[in-house]
């Protein structure tokens, strides 16, 4: 990985991120944006689950109206994020926060996809039914967590090693 | 007139002293400031987009408004308690900093954006709450919240790129997960 990443520095993409002053910290600035905006969208599906919110309507209509806003944000996250890999290679490739973030996507990503299929599979019940199981409750919470530590995680990549010590790369 | 001396008061205050010496204080309060901020702009922008007509349209505003706009307290609440924290850790350099300033600028004017919308705006809401069109005034509103909290992250996000913050956590020791724990005990016994 360290070898990938230099060759990743190297590269005249790459430099040209990474030599402007204002490239890396604009990136970022719509990373946040979009990432608040998928927070706000997961959320509002996950009170209706809980039946903390939308209780008038039904959750095949909330997921419906919100899962565009979920897909649309982490295409625009992972756009985003491939720019800052490429821009600061180093940085991100080496770091313990970025490999536990990465590995925290796949699982949340996974339960989204997950409960969205589950969801269009199950209309008729879904549309009838105004609680939901305990376990798709437990769900919501766990997969809502799981997208707050993908966010903190990727904030922890700049103080990586401060925070895990000998399990983040000595530089 | 210059508060220089106040600010220096608060950098130097005990609670600005702990979260800029205390080992890896600082990146939790910054990450818990990152996830009010989630919380404030996610919720508030659904609002926002409703009140456009481009999200939501077949359910009345004050329905989507009342889903949401306690969570954008919530957000604000811990966005706000932590932003203090780190401003009191380096409250000087932050008193001067341009983008700092800037921000709170921007934040002044999401902040009087609300209020005149709640105040004269959302004063005849139950006319037009069902309609999919709400009116210009409406619309200018939730077009003028998107612009102004996109503009209050950005600035934001270039405090952190401007130079003379002492933002670097202490040197931390071999532990590892322990560091992150005793920090997160440090905290809770600072504020109970």
């Amino acid at each position: 990985m360290h070898e990938f990443a230099s060759w990743l520095a190297g590269t005249a993409f790459s430099q040209t991120i990474a030599s402007s002053l204002w490239m890396i910290p604009a990136i970022q600035s719509v990373h946040i944006v979009t990432f608040a905006v998928l927070i706000g969208a997961l959320l509002i599906v996950d009170l209706r689950i809980l039946g903390l919110a939308s209780k008038d309507q039904s959750l095949v209509v909330v997921t419906r109206r919100y899962a565009p806003w979920v897909w649309g944000c982490i295409a625009v996250l992972a756009a985003t994020g491939l720019l800052l890999i490429i821009g600061e290679p180093a940085r991100e490739l080496l770091s313990f926060s970025f490999w536990v973030k990465m590995s925290l996507l796949v699982v949340g990503m996974i339960i989204a996809a997950a409960f969205q299929i589950h969801v269009r599979n199950n209309q008729a019940s879904w549309g009838e039914t105004e609680t939901v199981q305990p376990a798709t409750k437990i769900f919501a919470v766990l997969s809502f967590f799981i997208w707050v530590g993908i966010i903190a995680m990727g904030r922890l990549i700049a103080w990586d090693a401060d925070i895990w010590g000998s399990l983040s790369p000595q530089p | 007139m210059d508060y220089y001396s106040f600010f220096a008061a608060i950098e130097n205050s005990a609670i600005g002293a702990f979260v800029r010496e205390t080992l890896n204080v600082l990146p939790i309060v910054n990450v818990f400031h990152v996830l009010g901020i989630a919380l404030v702009f996610g919720t508030i922008f659904m609002v926002d987009m409703r009140l456009i007509g481009l999200q939501s349209v077949t359910r009345p505003v004050s329905r989507v408004a009342n889903d949401l706009l306690k969570w954008t307290w919530v957000g604000f609440a811990l966005a706000a308690v932590t932003g203090l924290l780190m401003f009191a850790a380096n409250a000087t350099t932050f008193y001067v900093n341009l983008q700092f300033q800037l921000k709170m600028v921007a934040l002044a004017f999401a902040g009087l954006n609300m209020v005149v919308f709640e105040l004269v705006t959302a004063r005849n809401m139950a006319i037009w709450d069902g309609e999919r069109r709400t009116p210009p005034s409406a619309r200018f509103a939730g077009f003028a919240s998107i612009t102004l909290w996109v503009l209050v992250i950005i600035l934001g996000r270039w405090i952190g790129y401007t130079k003379g913050f002492n933002f670097s956590a202490p040197p931390a020791g071999d532990l590892d997960l322990d560091n992150l724990f005793g920090a997160i005990s440090l905290v809770q016994t600072a504020v109970g």
